[in-house]
């Protein structure tokens, strides 16, 4: 200040700061949008509501509804009407739907601008958006209850309890969210698994990885034998650890919780620590490129489509079953398959987590919704047996059959198209991509619903799976002091992480290991857990556990 | 010695980029080229080309850049005219405000509201009247205009010429090299901006350019993601279709350069040459 003064003078200074203090007096003022008043609609000449029946069957709107819906993600294709799936929604619904798509900034600014969509859908449960949508967005069982009765019978009640918000109203319903009931099924696939090219593995003589030493001294052989390869691959960390953090730890099963019920401090797991020494070793010998630490999801995804890794710990199967499948077509005989990876040195089973309770995208109805009953009408009919299979299979008899057993078969022209023009697929067809509301069990109906490749590693994974409810959102409130503490220790441990299995000799990881812990002392951790404890207990009561 | 070293330090990553882009997305894949590729293959551009409304996309992204270019600098250089004339009442007043915006800014939320009160949302006119105005750019046209000698206004002003007269016929013709300056300034910056686009437009009609390529890259990287089940061999990857962005939307800007750079060179000379 004391510099700009001597720029340009007292005189004009003064001038300068009355106009700006006016100019902040007259932004103040104005109305800042937001907390508008919802819409009532009218259901007179439309339709009486009607429990055992869909809205959507009843209402006799003759026009067109037009509603627009954001979805905060950039990628999302935004066409709608043109292709099987969303063109049945059309004509069932007789809706038009415009989308928006774009990114947190573009999110923020809806919200200061106050012209909000009719629909919106997020993706972290987690974020003050979400904590606070009793101001924008309505409440599901109100809007139920009004124009929909039928949207409780086809919507989870556990996933409802769970999203449940302080007034005890739920507002956003997301998508994939698998309740107990879903992991007890067994309708719900692995997603993670220890891999290994099957031509190294037979090779090698189907080799153990199972003991620190053996996985040391198979990784040693991979080496020596097939030296154009980096024995051993891991998702990339980039921000996260990884699969070489939470995976590797329900790999190895390493407890949720602490046996009173507390958080426990996972990372810090002596049989964990153990199979970070036992990386260490396999970095030292060589066997763990230093690529694979500063690639991104991109260069460990291209390294996976040709085969680079001998043998990796890949977490998001699906995720990679296209990369997977492109090596696999190219190179028959050496598919990556599943085989039985790291396991606990004290005698733990896996606990393999899967998507929670929580979810994936998180959608909502607006207060300026044009026509809430409309919207509820969409919820309803997406969630409905009827609307699933259209997003994931398409309409019966024209992308699909039944067979008698309640599974659904791809016709074979379609089949032909997904395998052989994947672009036009996409372009026409549309299907397992419109998954506002899609859900695992639906795409357990189907043998065409997951690629070839990953099919092997589903079926390893049987029974290995946990649900890990209990430490879902148990994060510290954002703008918290813990939050902020949380972030420099979630930073914090990922340099650990790295500097642990890169470190030089025992030594250097007994000290990197040491400086983390004072970190977390430095960084308020008692509280965090404290905090973290504390949500934990919520969770149970939401979830019925004792 | 030391001008080639640097220029193959400039030239080689350059040219690798251009034969990346020309690679197919398996010998991309598998890396370990720098002069030639071990693939040919035009995939990469034929995915970005392969989008219907990217012809439309160019049209929008050279209208709002010729346009904004042209209003822009205008617009400069009127206020930067008036602003170096010592005699113009209140001068100093304006000088403080301009100052004022080059340290502090709306920001992005208060400036999202100004752009919707306005009724910009959703307009082509979005990408021109808020770039309208550049108070760096208005300095440096008005430390320009101020070394024109006053004695050509004066014997102008004896002519007859009124204000505008000598504004147009005087003044622009003489500041060519500054105005070729912030028109290129400014055409680099219309070319490359997307933020506005993604800030205040959702109408794909009215995209630009460099917005839908940065759908393309987007789209390219979220198609492994969504597991279409399928044995295709895909020819691109994401890598590739990035770097053929790159080259696309770099070589139009390029091929302006030597355009404007003569104007650059006598710019130099002028302002190194003392009365």
């Amino acid at each position: 200040m004391i510099k700009m003064t001597k720029v340009l003078g007292t005189k004009t200074l003064k001038p300068a700061l009355l106009l700006m203090a006016a100019m902040l007096v007259a932004a103040g003022c104005s109305s800042g949008g937001g907390n508008t008043k919802a819409v009532e609609v009218s259901l007179d000449n439309r339709y009486t509501v009607d429990p055992e029946t869909p809205a959507w069957q009843l209402d006799k709107k003759s026009e067109t509804t037009d509603l627009t819906w954001y979805v905060n993600a950039d990628w999302w294709n935004t066409d709608f009407g043109k292709d099987v799936v969303t063109k049945k929604i059309k004509e069932d619904l007789n809706i038009n739907i415009k989308f928006i798509t774009g990114d947190d900034t573009k999110l923020n600014t809806f919200f200061a601008g106050g012209d909000m969509p009719d629909l919106l859908t997020i993706f972290d449960s987690n974020s003050p958006v979400v904590q606070k949508a009793a101001t924008w967005a309505l409440p599901l069982n109100e809007l139920a209850e009004k124009y929909d009765p039928y949207f409780n019978k086809v919507a989870a009640a556990d996933t409802l309890n769970w999203f449940q918000l302080k007034d005890g109203k739920t507002y956003g319903y997301p998508n994939y969210s698998n309740t107990q009931a879903d992991y007890d099924s067994g309708n719900i696939p692995a997603k993670t698994a220890f891999v290994i090219r099957k031509d190294v593995y037979e090779a090698l003589g189907s080799p153990d990885f199972g003991t620190p030493e053996a996985f040391r001294k198979s990784m040693s052989e991979i080496k020596a034998k097939f030296p154009d390869m980096i024995p051993f691959g891991f998702n990339a960390i980039g921000e996260g650890t990884g699969s070489l953090g939470d995976a590797l730890q329900d790999f190895i099963g390493v407890p949720l919780e602490t046996e009173d019920g507390k958080f426990y401090n996972r990372n810090l797991d002596e049989d964990y620590l153990t199979w970070l020494r036992t990386l260490n070793a396999v970095y030292r010998d060589g066997a763990i490129s230093d690529d694979s630490f500063a690639d991104d999801g991109t260069g460990f995804e291209e390294k996976v489509k040709s085969g680079k890794y001998a043998a990796m710990l890949l977490d998001g199967t699906p995720q990679q079953g296209g990369n997977l499948q492109i090596f696999m077509s190219a190179n028959p005989g050496k598919e990556y398959m599943a085989v039985d990876g790291p396991q606990s040195t004290v005698g733990h089973q896996p606990t393999l987590n899967q998507s929670g309770i929580t979810g994936w995208m998180i959608n909502y109805i607006t207060k300026n919704c044009k026509d809430p009953a409309k919207a509820i009408q969409i919820f309803t009919y997406l969630l409905s047996e009827e609307g699933q299979k259209l997003m994931n299979y398409g309409v019966e008899g024209l992308t699909y059959k039944s067979n008698p057993d309640g599974t659904v078969e791809l016709l074979p022209e379609v089949k032909d198209l997904q395998l052989n023009n994947a672009d036009k697929f996409k372009k026409d067809y549309r299907m397992g991509e419109f998954m506002f509301f899609g859900h695992d069990r639906h795409k357990a109906l189907s043998k065409d619903a997951f690629p070839e490749s990953i099919k092997q590693m589903q079926e390893w994974g049987k029974g290995k799976l946990k649900p890990h409810f209990i430490l879902e959102n148990i994060n510290p409130d954002q703008g918290t002091p813990e939050a902020r503490g949380q972030t420099a220790i979630n930073t914090n441990w990922n340099t650990t992480l790295v500097s642990m299995i890169r470190a030089k000799d025992e030594a250097a990881f007994d000290s990197t290991l040491a400086d983390h812990k004072a970190f977390l002392d430095k960084n308020n951790w008692s509280k965090i857990v404290e905090v973290r404890s504390e949500k934990m207990k919520a969770n149970k009561e939401k979830l019925g556990i004792k | 010695m030391l001008l080639i070293c640097f220029m193959v330090i400039i030239l080689v990553p350059l040219w690798n980029v251009i034969i990346s882009s020309l690679s197919s997305g398996r010998a991309l894949a598998e890396g370990g080229f720098i002069f030639w590729s071990k693939e040919f293959s035009l995939e990469n551009y034929r995915a970005v080309f392969n989008d219907s409304t990217i012809g439309q996309s160019f049209v929008v992204s050279v209208a709002k850049t010729f346009l904004g270019v042209i209003t822009h600098v205008f617009f400069c250089a009127m206020i930067g005219y008036g602003l170096s004339k010592r005699y113009i009442r209140g001068r100093k007043l304006y000088v403080a405000m301009g100052v004022i915006t080059m340290f502090f800014s709306g920001g992005m939320i208060p400036t999202y509201l100004l752009i919707k009160s306005l009724g910009l949302l959703n307009s082509f006119w979005v990408y021109i009247i808020p770039a309208l105005f550049s108070y760096y750019d208005v300095v440096i046209l008005m430390n320009f205009f101020r070394n024109v000698p006053d004695s050509l206004e004066e014997s102008a002003k004896i002519d007859g010429a009124g204000d505008w007269h000598i504004f147009l016929k005087i003044f622009i013709p003489l500041s060519m090299p500054a105005m070729a300056t912030i028109a290129l300034f400014n055409g680099v910056g219309q070319w490359n901006d997307f933020m506005t686009t993604k800030l205040y437009i959702t109408d794909q009609a009215l995209y630009p350019l460099q917005m839908k390529l940065y759908e393309i890259i987007v789209q390219s990287q979220t198609q492994s993601m969504q597991n279409i089940g399928g044995s295709v061999v895909i020819e691109t990857t994401t890598k590739g279709v990035q770097l053929a962005t790159i080259v696309i939307t770099t070589l139009p800007i390029v091929a302006m350069y030597p355009i404007l750079q003569r104007y650059f060179i006598s710019g130099m000379m002028l302002g190194a040459v003392k009365e």
